[in-house]
């Protein structure tokens, strides 16, 4: 696998003394995705800028599909699609005219623009309301069109920056399925940034995990959420009377169970390594064959809160006062509750 | 040629906006029916008087008026360029645009050509309504031409001010306020709606140096009198040269402001 991005000791200071990303080195590999998770401020948006080439680096070497951006921005650009974090849509243009610009901005004529145009608007949905101006998109739509005109030339690399910040959990799906699309059938590489894990985890091949301007874990997602300790399975048996060692017993030897410990109310915690889900219908199944009811089951899985708790050891940051971050804190904070 | 492609495609952006805008267009087409219509008009009565006819250099006010209202109409025109620029920064679409590998020089200059050609069509406009109103342009068509394009590269200059001030202050209430303090008495302190003879002194003085006279005189020349390139070679010059000048100083101020 031949390498897409490669980024060594990348420091930005911004102008007024911010050390937004503070010596980070990462590479990912062609028709990889690559998730950086991490919150509010962590340095992501800065990152992503500088190796498009939108930000000076202060410091460091980036290299897009082997060439150096500072050298060649014009190459670099022309090999890669990005997707701000703030979709920027000029909403009183219609989709096709935001699409058709876009393309002509990236030098294509005419004909490949209708070619591609109508290709990726069919993909994201967006092909029957091309000729309605964007002030009467939803914000998945939108946020789709951004992402669509990001692709209009074909790039090799794909960056996007939180594509589903703000969307409802169907359309955040959506655009799930379409990113990995992506990869499939265009042998894109992805880079992607959010601060949800569970986005991090559905997508992304490798993920970073990122605070503060430098990356504390890199692993795949099935890694770093062992090393947090996993999914935990809270089980109350009905009878506690019963004998239930000959079931514990089975529930060891089940496949993906790292322990089973009573705790002191009389309730079971079973720690397994992933797929938590996966396992209750096969813990039901083995409570009844050794004749144990059961009377509560429930299931938790580790959340943004457990990574940074393992990985840098606080809580995540309390997020400053902008509506954005107040709206981006609730949705959050409803995920971690669920 | 992207380059030129690249500049186009900024401004025809900017144009599919205007003309999308009902109300920018009807504004654009009202604003000099009621300038020519009222202004004219009104003050047509002074121009009655022989002394005032001598110092207009014509019998008609509205025809010593008309080229006054042209730069006039221009020179407010150019201030759009502005906004639009602070918009796009504020939607993100400035970023966009410079992820994407146009020439970073093709925003600015793209954004100058839309305004030019915007204030192009509102000078034919007043052209039109002037010529319904009675005006006779001594030099017919091709003199009208020329207008057009004297006036086009005048709105360049005051475009690219609004631009460069706009990456500056990078709001819209302080670009306004800072364009409208420059504008209007740019307007007054120039011979284009009144006559350098009628002026006080320190006016006049102040009046020969003004840009807005310098582009008004060849225009006023094309429009009364006829092609006397000896009157209108200076006024073409200075207003090239400072559409020029400020189309790079544009440049330069727009390169500073997005270098990070
Ligand atoms: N233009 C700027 N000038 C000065 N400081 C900046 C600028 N942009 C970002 N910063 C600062 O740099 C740090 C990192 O910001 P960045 O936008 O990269 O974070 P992020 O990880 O993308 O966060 P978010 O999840 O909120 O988008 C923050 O402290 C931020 O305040
Ligand atoms: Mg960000």
């Amino acid at each position: 696998m031949s390498v897409a991005v490669e980024v060594e000791n990348l420091v930005k200071v911004y102008r007024g003394g911010v050390r937004a990303v503070d010596g980070i080195s990462f590479s990912i590999g062609e028709r990889e995705i690559f998730g950086f998770l991490g919150p509010n401020g962590a340095g992501k948006s800065t990152t992503i800028k500088c190796v498009i080439g939108l930000l000076k680096p202060t410091s460091g070497h980036i290299r897009v599909l082997g060439t150096d951006v500072r050298h060649d921005p014009g190459a670099v650009k022309r090999s890669i699609g990005y997707a701000a974090q703030e979709t920027a849509v000029d909403d009183r243009l219609t989709g096709w005219e935001n699409l058709y610009l876009q393309g002509r901005f990236y030098h294509l004529s005419r004909g490949e623009i209708r070619r591609r145009g109508e290709e990726v608007l069919k993909l994201f949905g967006l092909w029957e309301r091309r000729n309605d101006t964007a002030d009467t998109y939803s914000g998945g739509m939108l946020k789709r069109l951004d992402i669509a005109c990001a692709l209009i030339h074909r790039p090799r690399i794909l960056f996007l920056d939180e594509p589903t910040l703000g969307l409802d959990v169907q359309t955040r799906k959506t655009i799930w399925e379409y990113i990995e699309k992506l990869r499939a059938e265009h042998e894109m590489t992805i880079f992607l940034t959010t601060h949800y894990m569970e986005e991090a985890d559905a997508l992304s091949d490798r993920v970073a995990i990122i605070d503060r301007g430098r990356i504390v874990a890199l692993d795949r997602p099935g890694a770093l959420k062992a090393a947090i300790g996993g999914d935990l399975i809270t089980v109350r048996f009905s009878d506690a009377g019963a004998d239930l060692e000959p079931l514990l017993v089975s529930l060891r030897g089940l496949d993906g169970v790292r322990e089973v410990r009573e705790t002191s109310d009389g309730v079971h915690r079973i720690v397994v390594e992933r797929d938590g889900d996966r396992l209750i219908p096969r813990i039901v199944r083995l409570a009844e064959e050794h004749g144990v009811g059961i009377h509560s089951i429930r299931l938790k899985r580790p959340t943004l809160d457990d990574v940074y708790l393992h990985y840098t050891g606080r809580e995540i940051r309390e997020a400053g006062g902008s509506r954005e971050e107040l709206i981006r804190t609730r949705v959050m904070s409803r995920r971690i509750r669920r | 040629m992207t380059f030129l492609s690249d500049v186009w495609y900024v401004a025809w952006r900017e144009l599919i906006k205007f003309f999308r805008s009902k109300v920018r267009v009807v504004v654009t087409l009202v604003q000099p029916l009621l300038w020519l219509g009222l202004m004219g008009n009104v003050l047509q009565g002074f121009a009655k008087a022989p002394y005032v006819q001598q110092m207009l250099g014509t019998q008609s006010y509205l025809a010593f008026m008309t080229p006054g209202i042209i730069l006039m109409t221009v020179l407010f025109g150019g201030v759009f360029s502005g906004i639009s620029i602070i918009w796009d920064r504020r939607i993100g679409y400035l970023e966009k645009m410079m992820a994407a590998p146009i020439s970073r020089g093709a925003i600015p200059l793209g954004k100058m050509l839309a305004a030019a050609i915007q204030g192009g069509i509102q000078v034919l406009i007043i052209v039109f309504i002037a010529t319904g109103l009675g005006v006779r342009f001594a030099t017919g068509p091709a003199g009208i031409l020329l207008i057009v394009l004297i006036a086009m590269v005048f709105s360049t200059i005051l475009s690219g001010f609004s631009l460069s001030v706009a990456v500056t202050v990078k709001t819209q209430e302080t670009l306004m306020a800072l364009v409208n303090f420059l504008t209007m008495p740019l307007m007054f302190t120039s011979n284009a709606l009144f006559p350098r003879a009628a002026m006080p002194a320190w006016l006049a003085a102040i009046a020969k140096v003004n840009p807005v006279s310098h582009a008004v005189a060849p225009i006023r020349e094309l429009t009364l009198y006829g092609w006397n390139w000896g009157a209108m070679y200076t006024g073409i010059a200075v207003t090239v040269g400072l559409a020029l000048a400020m189309a790079l100083f544009a440049q330069w101020m727009f390169h500073r402001a997005t270098v990070e």
